[in-house]
Formats: C-alpha cells, structure tokens, sequence
C-alpha cells in the first residue's frame, strides 16, 4: 500500500453473502461468469449453505428454483448471487428460498439455504459467482480474492 | 417499431446464461429493445431485468425493437431466440 492510498476514497462496500474462500470470477468454470458476460464479481467456494444479504437492499429476482438471487442495494449496485454452476439444471432440488421478491432486506438477512452436499452429489459445483449486473455504471470493481471470508466480511469495493 | 412474439420452449427459460448473452448480443444496437413476458417489460439491455422478467417455458413474450437500427436488432433478437430459447 502506497503513502498517498491512505487518501483514497472507498466506494460501496459489498460483503460475503456465504462463508469459505473468496476466490478471482476468472476461476469459475462456466465463461458466463469467467468472461465477466454478466458483469465483474468475485466467487465463493462456500463452506456452508446459507446466503445472507451482502448489503442492505430490495430483492429484485428470486428465481423460482432458489438457485440464484437478484438484489438491488441501497446504493443501486444491481447484485446477482448464483449458487453453483448450471444449478438452474437441478429444478430447486437442493435448495430452499427464504426471502421473497421486492422484500427489503437488511445486510445479513437470510435469503437462500442451500443444502451443497445434495448439490454436490448431484454432480454440480458449488462456486458461487457473486456478480454487479450495472458494471458498466462503475468505474472500478475491486475484489478482494484468495482469502477465506465469513459471510458479512467484505469481498467487493464498488468505485462510482 | 419492429415487434415479433416467441414462445419459449427452452426447459428453463431466461435464466442467467441466456440473459447475459443476450444482453451481450443487443447492447450494441442503438435501438431501445424491450421483452415482454406480459406480467413485465424488460429492457433488453440490463441483465437483471431480463432475469426478473420471469420467462419460463410456455411463456409467450413479446419483442419490441425501436430506433434507427431496429431492423438488425430485431432479427439479431430473433434468432438469438429461435437458437437459444
């Protein structure tokens, strides 16, 4: 870190939606999310199920199968949390939805449990991208990779 | 304004794979594009509201293209669906 960093003004704070190892997106296997075609974010390889709400906010989509979660922060950051890889494949097996669409959640409200042993013997990874929609409303989308996070710790700055 | 309507026969209709490529294929159009699922309008153009618009299979949606290049986008728009969805 650099003398004149210290100056530097952070932007919107996301946080870890679920526990495990924040990983580069450029890692997850499908291009969708690899080649950043849905927007820049970083990955989790989760320890555990449970999706929380990485920021404060109003549920924009919640996909009927509970495999992934659309949200709109306070901020505007429009955020999708996709848990697993081609998981839409499983018809919500797997998966149970606890908040619903147009609710107003909290940071850290719980959204999703994912049951990732069921999923993960049904042959799917469980890498979850964690993606800004708006990407091309920013300038910069840093993500803090190659660390173990707890949900609720932060993974992205988000510079206007 | 051109204007065409699809019925999705894909499985899982536009879920985040198919929204994100068809972002990628219309945001170069200068025409304003918009999926109608009848329940919601989707501008084209933005991943998340395409997701939202909750387009499953049987879901007739109709596809609006305006603008000077709505010709292109709207045949771009509608093989992407034909091959896609």
């Amino acid at each position: 870190m650099g003398l004149f960093d210290v100056f530097k003004k952070k932007g919107i704070v996301i946080s870890a939606p679920m526990t495990g190892r924040c990983v580069s997106i450029k890692s997850v296997s499908d291009p969708t999310f690899s080649e950043e075609i849905l927007g820049k974010g970083v990955a989790i390889m989760p320890e555990d199920g449970r999706v929380y709400a990485p920021a404060g906010g109003v549920i924009t989509t919640i996909f009927s199968t509970g495999h992934a979660v659309g949200m709109t922060t306070d901020d505007g950051v429009e955020l999708l949390i996709h848990v697993g890889i081609d998981t839409v494949a499983l018809k919500g097996e797997g998966f149970h939805i606890i908040a619903k669409e147009e609710q107003k959640v909290k940071k850290g409200d719980l959204l999703i449990e994912a049951d990732l042993e069921k999923i993960k013997a049904a042959g799917y990874d469980v890498i979850t991208p964690i993606v800004v929609c708006n990407t091309a409303e920013y300038s910069e989308i840093l993500g803090y990779t190659d660390i173990e996070v707890n949900a609720g710790d932060e993974i992205l700055d988000v510079k206007k | 304004m051109k204007e065409f309507k699809y019925t999705i026969k894909d499985e899982l209709g536009i879920h985040a794979r198919p929204a994100g490529l068809l972002v990628k294929l219309v945001t170069p159009f200068q025409s304003k594009i918009t999926v109608d699922t009848g329940a919601k309008q989707a501008d084209a153009k933005k991943i998340m509201a395409l997701m939202g618009a909750g387009a499953k299979k049987g879901t007739v949606v109709t596809c609006r293209a305006e603008g000077p290049d709505e010709e292109e986008a709207s045949a771009a728009l509608k093989k992407f669906f034909e091959e896609n969805l």
